[in-house]
This record gives C-alpha cells, sequence and structure tokens, in this order.
C-alpha cells in the first residue's frame, strides 16, 4: 500500500469515525427527545380520554335517572306495584331504550323479576341480581344476549319514584365498537376494549382471546401484538404503557396505554387500550435520519475528496523524491527533485538535491581519477610492453654498429642475426600496438540466434587439441544442460570473449589441470561458466580484474578480460568471477535467454 | 193532568223516533265498498281472506260448528266409509260462466291437493264426485270444508285455463293495484248476491298503520293479533274475536338429535305455557297440551299444561346435545318473541337453542300456528295433523276414539300443543253484521254497510 493510500485511508476512516459518532449522538437525542414528547402527549391524551370515559358513565346515570324519574315510568311503577300485572309493559323497555339511546333496559318489578327487557324481551320473569344496587355509581356488568353471546356494559341502577313496592330499573350502554366510535380521540389516536365478561361476574380471568378485542371498526387487525400490554394490565389492575410494534415496519407502532377497567367488586371485565400513532414521530424521526445520513454521506464523500488532496499534497513530494531516488539508483545522477516550501519535505528535497550534486561531483572527479589513473596505467604498460622489445632492439643496433668493424663474414652474420631480430622485436611491437588497437575498435554485436551450447562446443573443440598435447596437460570437462539453450548473440564476438576466457584459464594452469566449461540455464537466463583449477585470485584482484590494461600475467596487455566485459555488456549480460585463492577462479557469463 | 197527557205523548213520540231508526237497522243495505286490510298475503294459507271470498267447498262449516252443504247437496259413504259420493249443486256457475261439473270440480280438488290428501284418488261419476280412499274417512265431509280444498276453475268451458282465480264464491277478483286486491259482487253467486257491491283488500299493511287507517275512517275492518286484542280493547276498538281458532304449537323434526321420544318429552315438560299466554299474548291465549280445543273435545283438562322443569332434567338424563336450532314459522314479533321464550325456557333445561331464521323444515324445532278448521273435533284433528305433514290415524266418531287419536298423536311429541290463540278483527261504526265463523274468518258476504245507499 502506497502512501498515499495509507494516508487517504488514514484520513477518511478519522473524518467518517468522528461523523458517524456526531450522527449517532445527535439521533440518539433526538430520538429520546421525540420519544419523551410522545409520552408526554400520549399521557395527556389518556388523562382526556379518561375523564370522557367517566363523562360517559355519568351520561348512562343521568340517563337512568330521567327515566326512573319521568312520569310515565312513575305511572307504570305504579300501576305495576298497584296490580301486579307486569304483562302490558313487555315491551316497554324497548321503547323507553330507544329512546333514550341505551343498549340495555330492564324493568325491574318488586319481586326482583324482570318485567320488560329491552336487550332480551323474552327474560321477562327471570330474577336480575343488580337490581339491589340501586343507586350505586355506574359499574361494569356483563349482560347475556339472545344468541348466546354475553357483553359487557356499563350499567346504572335506579329505583323509579313513588312506587311501592319499589320498580328499579337496571340500564346501561354497551361497551362495544359503536360506544368506542362515540368517543371523542385525537387524530392519530385509536382505542380498542378488551373485554372478558366472564371476570365481570367474579369468575377469574381467562387467557387472552384475541376475539374479546375490538376496536371502533369491529375486530382488531394484529390483535394478538396487544396481548403483552394487556395481559401485564389485567395482572397488574395499574394502567400500563408501552410501544407495540403491529408490523415489522417502525412507523407503524403505537405508544399503548391499557386502562384497567374494575367493576365495584374489584373484578376486572375490561380492559381499555388507548393507542396514539407513532408514525408521524418516526416518519419525522426517519426524515431527520435520512437528512443525517446525507449530510453525513457528503461529509464524509467531501472529505474522502480532501484526503485525496491532502494525501497528494503530502505525498507528492515524498514520491517525486523516491522516483528520484530510483532514479539515482539506476545511474541517474542528473537527477532533480521541486523544491516547493520551506517545510521538512522540502528541506529534505533540497537535501536531496544537494547530495545528488555532491554524488555527481564526486563522481565526476572520480571518473577523472580513473581517467588519469588509467592513462597512467595505459603509459605504464605502454613503457613496459614497447620497453621489452625496445631492449633487445638497442642491443641489436649497437651489436650491429659494433659489427662494421668485424670482418665482412662474421659482419655478414652479425647482421642476418640482428636483422632477424630486429624483425621479429619490430614484429612483437606491432602485435602489442595491434592489440590496443583491437581494443579501441570493438565492432558493434551482429545478433542472430545461437545455441550456447555450440559456442561452448566451438571453443572446447578449438583449444583442448592444443591443451592437452603441451607438457602441462589441461583436461577438459563439459558439463552442458540437455535442453536447448537458444540465445540472440554475435558468434564470433561471444566466441572471442569465451577463447579469452579459455585462454586466461590455460595461462593460469601451467602445471596442468582441468578446465571445466558449463551452460546452464535457468530464471530466463543462460550461465555459461570457465573454471579452471588453478591458483586462483586475491579478493583485490577480483575486485581490478575487469579493469582495462590491469594484469597479474607478466606478459599480458591487461585488455582480454576487458573485451570479453565489453562483449557481455553489448548483448545485455553481466560477467562475474568466484574464486578464492589456490582454489582456481570461475568466470560466470549470464545471458538472456530466448522468450519462445 | 193534561199536561201530564201531553208530557206523555211528547215522550211516547220521542221513543217512537228513536225505535224506527233501530228497527230501520235491522235491515241490510245492498251496496258500498268494504275496505279490509291485512298483513299477510290475501292468497296465502291459512290467513288467506280472499280465498274465502273467491272459493267455495264442496261442504262449510257453519256458526255452530256443524258441517252443512255448499256445492255439494248431498254425500253418502260406501264401504265402511272407504268410498264417498257427493253429488253436485246443479245450475252453479264459476265467475266465468262457466258451470260447475264433476269434471272441473274432481280437477280443481286434485288442483288443491296434489299430495298427502286424505283420499287416494277422486273422480268425476256422472254429475258427483267420488272420493276414494286406501282407510276408511269418517271425516271427509268436515275435511272438505278446510280451506284447503275449496275449487279454483282449471280448465275453463273454452277448455282453456283462466287467467286470474276463478272460484264460485261471493266475488270474484276485479284487479289488483297498489297493493289493493278489488273484489266485486258475483251477481250470480248459488248462495246469492253479497250486500256489498265490492271488497278492497289492501294487503301488506302494518298492524299499527290498519289501525290508524281505522281510527281516521280509511278502513273498514283491520286485523287484531291476539297479543293486542287488550290493547285495542283498551283503545276502545270495536274488536269482534273467535277464540280458540288457532293453535300455537311446537312442531319437533324427530330426525337428528331430537330423534329420541324422551328428549322430545323433556322440551315439552320444559317450556313455561303460562309465561307465553299471560305476557307474551297479553293474557289472550290458553295454554293447552292438547291439539283440540276444550270447547271441541271436552277432555283437553286431561293434558297437563304446566311446566316441570325437574322432570324435564331428569328425562334428559344428563345428556349433552348439540345446538338446536328452532325458527318462527311467521315473521311477526310475537312469534319471534315466543320462540325467544322457549329457547329460554330450554336452555333453563340444559338444551342450547339457536333461533334462526331459515327454512322450517330443516331446523330442529319450528313455532307454528295451526288454523282450527273443520267443526267436527275429528276432521280438526285430522287437519291440524296433515298440516304438520304428520299421517293421521283413523278416528272414529266417539269421544274415546278421538282422545286416543289425539293421545296417540300426543305421545309422539313431534307436535307439542303451546296455546289456544283467538282470532280477532276490529270493525268500523259502519259495518253491519259482520261475524265471525268458527274457524275465526269473517263472514264477509253476510255483513253490510251503514251508508250504503
Amino acid at each position: 500500500m502506497s502512501l498515499r493510500q495509507k494516508l487517504l485511508l488514514l484520513f477518511s476512516l478519522t473524518v467518517a469515525a468522528a461523523v458517524a459518532a456526531v450522527a449517532w449522538t445527535v439521533l440518539v437525542r433526538i430520538r429520546q427527545v421525540f420519544e419523551q414528547r410522545d409520552q408526554e402527549e400520549t399521557a395527556l391524551f389518556v388523562n382526556q380520554f379518561q375523564r370522557e370515559f367517566q363523562h360517559r358513565s355519568a351520561d348512562v346515570v343521568a340517563a337512568i335517572d330521567r327515566l326512573a324519574a319521568s312520569e310515565h315510568m312513575r305511572a307504570a311503577a305504579f300501576a305495576i306495584a298497584q296490580s301486579g300485572d307486569t304483562s302490558p309493559y313487555l315491551t316497554e323497555a324497548q321503547a323507553m331504550a330507544q329512546d333514550a339511546q341505551l343498549d340495555f333496559l330492564e324493568i325491574v318489578g318488586p319481586d326482583g323479576k324482570v318485567v320488560s327487557s329491552a336487550q332480551w324481551p323474552a327474560r321477562f320473569g327471570y330474577p336480575e341480581p343488580a337490581a339491589v344496587r340501586a343507586g350505586q355509581a355506574a359499574f361494569l356488568k356483563s349482560e347475556d344476549l339472545p344468541d348466546g353471546t354475553t357483553a359487557l356494559g356499563l350499567f346504572a341502577v335506579r329505583t323509579v319514584r313513588g312506587a311501592e313496592p319499589a320498580v328499579t330499573l337496571v340500564g346501561g350502554e354497551r361497551l362495544d365498537a359503536a360506544f368506542l366510535s362515540d368517543l371523542p380521540v385525537a387524530p392519530g389516536m385509536t382505542v380498542a376494549l378488551y373485554s372478558d365478561p366472564s371476570a365481570a361476574n367474579g369468575a377469574s380471568a381467562t387467557l387472552f382471546d384475541a376475539q374479546h378485542l375490538v376496536g371502533t371498526a369491529g375486530a382488531v387487525t394484529g390483535a394478538s401484538r396487544y396481548q403483552p400490554l394487556i395481559d401485564a394490565a389485567r395482572k397488574s389492575g395499574q394502567q400500563t404503557s408501552a410501544i407495540l410494534y403491529l408490523t415489522d415496519r417502525r412507523e407503524e407502532s403505537v405508544n399503548a396505554t391499557a386502562i384497567p377497567l374494575k367493576n365495584d367488586s374489584g373484578a376486572l371485565p375490561a380492559v381499555l387500550i388507548v393507542s396514539l400513532s407513532r408514525g408521524g414521530m418516526v416518519e419525522a424521526q426517519q426524515h431527520i435520519r435520512a437528512i443525517a445520513y446525507g449530510v453525513a454521506s457528503g461529509g464524509i464523500l467531501l472529505a474522502i475528496v480532501l484526503s485525496l488532496w491532502i494525501a497528494a499534497r503530502v505525498s507528492r513530494p515524498i514520491e517525486e523524491l523516491a522516483r528520484a531516488a530510483e532514479a539515482v539508483a539506476e545511474g541517474d545522477w542528473e537527477t532533480h527533485v521541486p523544491e516547493r516550501g520551506r517545510d521538512e519535505v522540502s528541506v529534505l528535497a533540497r537535501s536531496f538535491n544537494h547530495m545528488t550534486g555532491q554524488l555527481a561531483a564526486q563522481r565526476e572527479q572520480l571518473v577523472q581519477t580513473e581517467r588519469v589513473a588509467a592513462w597512467r596505467e595505459l603509459a605504464r604498460r605502454l613503457a613496459h610492453e614497447l620497453k621489452n622489445p625496445l631492449f633487445p632492439l638497442q642491443l641489436t643496433v649497437e651489436n650491429l654498429a659494433r659489427a662494421r668493424a668485424l670482418p665482412e663474414a662474421e659482419f655478414e652474420e652479425v647482421f642476418r642475426e640482428s636483422t632477424a631480430t630486429l624483425g621479429a622485436e619490430i614484429a612483437n611491437l606491432k602485435t602489442i600496438i595491434g592489440r590496443f588497437s583491437d581494443f579501441s575498435k570493438m565492432p558493434k554485436p551482429q545478433l542472430e540466434r545461437v545455441d550456447a551450447k555450440d559456442a561452448i562446443e566451438r571453443v572446447r573443440a578449438l583449444y583442448e587439441p592444443t591443451a592437452s598435447k603441451e607438457a602441462g596437460a589441461i583436461h577438459f570437462a563439459m558439463d552442458m544442460a540437455d535442453e536447448p539453450m537458444p540465445m540472440y548473440a554475435d558468434p564470433e564476438l561471444l566466441h572471442r570473449a569465451l577463447s579469452n576466457l579459455v585462454l586466461n584459464a590455460m595461462d593460469a594452469m601451467p602445471e596442468g589441470g582441468v578446465l571445466t566449461l558449463s551452460a546452464h540455464s535457468h530464471s530466463g537466463q543462460i550461465e555459461m561458466r570457465v573454471a579452471d583449477t588453478g591458483e586462483g585470485l586475491t579478493p583485490e584482484e577480483c575486485e581490478r580484474l575487469f579493469t582495462p590494461y590491469y594484469t597479474t600475467k607478466q606478459h599480458g596487455t591487461g585488455l582480454g578480460l576487458a573485451i570479453v566485459q565489453s562483449v557481455v555488456t553489448d548483448h545485455g549480460g553481466t560477467i562475474a568471477v568466484e574464486s578464492r585463492e589456490g582454489g582456481g577462479a570461475a568466470f560466470i557469463l549470464t545471458l538472456p535467454r530466448v522468450q519462445e | 193532568m193534561r199536561w201530564t197527557v201531553l208530557r206523555r205523548c211528547v215522550i211516547s213520540c220521542a221513543l217512537l223516533m228513536l225505535v224506527l231508526p233501530a228497527a230501520a237497522r235491522t235491515r241490510p243495505h245492498y251496496g258500498g265498498t268494504l275496505r279490509v286490510e291485512i298483513a299477510g298475503d290475501p292468497w296465502q294459507r291459512p290467513d288467506g281472506l280472499a280465498r274465502r271470498l273467491v272459493f267455495d267447498g264442496l261442504t262449510a262449516i257453519g256458526t255452530d260448528g256443524a258441517v252443512k252443504p255448499a256445492l255439494a247437496v248431498e254425500w253418502s259413504a260406501d264401504d265402511d266409509d272407504h268410498r264417498w259420493q257427493f253429488r253436485l249443486r246443479p245450475g252453479v256457475h264459476f265467475q266465468d260462466g262457466t258451470p260447475l261439473t264433476s269434471v272441473n270440480a274432481a280437477a280443481a280438488l286434485n288442483a288443491a291437493c296434489p299430495s298427502n290428501c286424505p283420499w287416494t284418488a277422486v273422480r268425476a261419476v256422472g254429475s258427483a264426485v267420488v272420493f276414494v280412499g286406501d282407510a276408511p274417512m269418517p271425516a271427509l265431509p268436515a275435511l272438505l270444508a278446510d280451506d284447503a280444498f275449496r275449487l279454483a276453475l282449471t280448465i275453463n268451458a273454452e277448455g282453456k285455463t283462466p287467467e286470474g282465480s276463478v272460484g264460485t264464491g261471493p266475488f270474484q277478483v276485479a284487479g289488483f293495484n297498489n297493493s289493493v286486491l278489488t273484489l266485486t259482487a258475483n251477481e250470480n253467486c248459488w248462495q246469492g248476491r253479497p250486500f256489498v257491491d265490492s271488497v278492497e283488500l289492501r294487503v301488506h299493511r302494518a298492524v299499527r298503520d290498519q289501525w290508524l287507517d281505522l281510527s281516521v275512517g280509511r278502513a273498514d275492518m283491520v286485523e287484531v293479533s291476539a297479543e293486542m286484542t287488550r290493547q285495542a280493547q283498551q283503545q276502545r276498538l270495536n274488536v269482534i274475536a273467535q277464540p280458540d281458532a288457532t293453535l300455537l304449537a311446537l312442531q319437533v323434526n324427530d330426525s337428528g338429535p331430537l330423534a329420541n321420544p324422551i328428549l322430545r318429552t323433556a322440551l315439552a315438560e320444559a317450556i313455561d305455557r303460562s309465561a307465553l299466554a299471560n305476557v307474551i299474548f297479553q293474557k289472550q291465549g290458553e295454554p293447552v297440551a292438547g291439539l283440540l280445543p276444550q270447547r271441541v273435545s271436552g277432555y283437553a283438562f286431561l293434558f297437563p299444561v304446566e311446566r316441570d322443569l325437574n322432570r324435564a332434567h331428569e328425562l334428559r338424563g344428563g345428556l349433552s346435545l348439540p345446538p338446536l336450532t328452532m325458527s318462527a314459522e311467521s315473521g311477526d314479533a310475537a312469534m319471534q318473541l315466543a320462540a325467544q321464550r322457549i329457547a329460554l325456557d330450554l336452555h333453563e333445561a340444559g338444551f342450547t337453542v339457536q333461533m334462526v331464521a331459515g327454512n322450517e323444515l330443516r331446523t330442529n324445532l319450528t313455532l307454528r300456528r295451526f288454523m282450527l278448521e273443520g267443526g267436527a273435533p275429528g276432521a280438526m284433528l285430522e287437519t291440524v295433523l296433515r298440516a304438520a305433514n304428520e299421517q293421521p290415524a283413523v278416528i272414529g266418531d266417539g269421544p274415546a276414539d278421538l282422545y286416543q287419536a289425539e293421545h296417540e298423536a300426543l305421545e309422539r311429541h313431534t307436535l307439542i300443543p303451546l296455546l289456544d290463540l283467538p282470532r280477532a278483527y276490529a270493525v268500523g261504526a259502519r259495518v253491519r253484521d259482520l261475524r265471525l265463523n268458527a274457524d275465526g274468518e269473517p263472514d264477509i258476504a253476510n255483513a253490510s254497510l251503514e251508508d250504503a245507499p
């Protein structure tokens, strides 16, 4: 991972974490505030609703009071009390209930038996136990109906004035969907009633039954979701609130309050559920969350862009320095990096430029020094090479001059010997000069497909016959891979390089030895090795071995290995030497293999 | 003294002036339109008033309850009451002019009773109509007075099916418009022309509206149901009633959960008849446990009417039954309320009853009204049993035979008698001489109007 990428990642993560932390904090706080407001609003509505419910109870009591005080009812009660004949009033309760808009109304005679029943006209003559509760406040009571069902109602009992013995009215309003729909509800508020009629008459509470839960529109969808709340309210007998999720969607949740409705015996026949939709609040939260996410996403994107810019700004000088360093490493000592600003990176850039400048100057000095040294070495070598043939030439010329005083015959003999010597030494001088001339005129290689094995075999075939017959016999050993080892090379130059190495190896083994020629291919390279079993080279000799005109031999020009190095370099290869003192030496040529 | 004589003369004259109009009232006038309102259908049995006015039977029941000749002038039985021959009244014509013959009489009887008839076959033999039965038919003349066996013309003199209802009765159909069936007097009626020129029968009229129309003079005769008779009297309406004209009974389907006769007995024991009679029917009904009224049979008191809830529980024996279904034959409020009360009574006895508004034949219990027609006790019993789709046994002439037949029918507990109810009508001030027959039907043909020209 590059520095820029690291910087980008670091900056982005930092900004993203910061934005996320801020967004989370804001959202949590907003949610808390919303829910607190929602609960306060729900509590307010629940209180209003409870008051309205109490008003309805008072309305029922007032309606029964009015009926009991009416002249019509008083006359009927008087007639019943006097005659004991209740049959004329069989349908009286229905008409009165209709007028008073009551769901339940029963006229109960002095004997405690029903004279007329609005909700179950056929129930005349049956006892009505609730008649003894005359004068009490409204209470909850379950009422059997002709269809076999039981309904829960809000009842009041009043005695009809003036009649002795007393005739009572037992009437009330049914707690059902119609009752709920008449209650004023705030927008978003829904009310439902869970009734357990068996509990109203003192029986133990039954298990939750979703069919007993009705809303203003009848059956409540997803009634089972209310079960925990209703069960909690029925168990505790206290008002209980909870957030209920009616579906898997959050916006379809309600803040529900279960209000247990007790009768005077303490039984809990019904639970009123007031639910306030959280849809608006959730939608507002979602809206705010969407905005927060949008802002956070935008911030993160902006942070990434800024991080990119900053990372680029910070890393660019360092990357330039890195590229410049690589260029310097590859030999481009003239590389410079721009120097911007006055920060640490610019100081580093200036130092780098200064360093490369110093290196280039030192290299120039070194080249100059090397060049001078080379010229000195060349001069020394030339002087040394030329001094050897010149000394015989001087002696021969002096002998020839002194021989003019000798007789003709002796002079002739001396003259012949002297001219022969002069010719030989002059030829020697030509040879020396030709070698130097050859080194200066190294041709450009003419590349063609050559097999390494063929090149090595050609050298072995040239030198093995001669070397093996001399007094110090040299044995040639071959170590070749079986596979073809093609490469692009100039055959003559390669042959010349290999010949130089073989001749050097033969010179290194005057007492004879083993000269090993090998060729192997690996990693896309062909490695050709020429090894001898001579005395080997010292580390210092190894370091200077390829310096032109450097030689370890008495009569060498110091150009052989320089020529070999020049040829190898021109072919894109390398040359190396492995040696230890007394352990022989091995020269390794590494050239690129043809990629097939 | 003279003043005394003079005063006596004046008083005598005044009394004479009062007596003369009274004497005039004794002579009925012809003419006028009698306006009758009913809640039901005019043709549908058992309350089809128009049937009585348009059609006649071979026999009829007199006001004394005895069988009297109608379209048949005489009859005789052969072969131990297996074969009856009725000689038709000569010179009788249907309202479209088609003469009454034994052929169209037999065709009309076959059309009136396609199945479950008291006879096996009926055919025309000369001028007589002959009934043949597999079983003895001792009460056939009384049975033929039943409303079900009135003769409606099926094929006229031209061999075609007549349009509308054509009979031999005192009135003929003139038209039906705006829920009013207009009947006009049959000038050629064999019984003689009725007093009124026409009868306007307003049908499907609510009882409260009928009373209102009567009170404001828009109707001359309206219905009064049993449970409202008391109220009508309190409102000082002129009510004419025939007690014991209708039997209220609970018909029990003896298949299904009530196949066990003991359970059916438990049902009969569980019902509180007095609550029905005293409260729902406002003391106008008579609790009964027999099919025939006391005035007809003379032994109805032998069947106990008291509720015995403990015995009902014992008979049920703690057996758990599926919910029983019950319906009321008529949709009127009293019948529905009575059915609900019976359901409540049965609930106390451990039966669960659900009220349904469906086909009576598909329910386990059906509350029904039966017209007590037929005059003679045997015929009346047979009529009731046939109306209940039960095959009556041969009923002998004597009271013991009648008791035996009724006792056997009651022992099956497929028809539980509850109340004998009256039939009543309220009539306006201008209606004269309107009486009810023994079965409670008004004798409109012999009624007249006070203000007729």
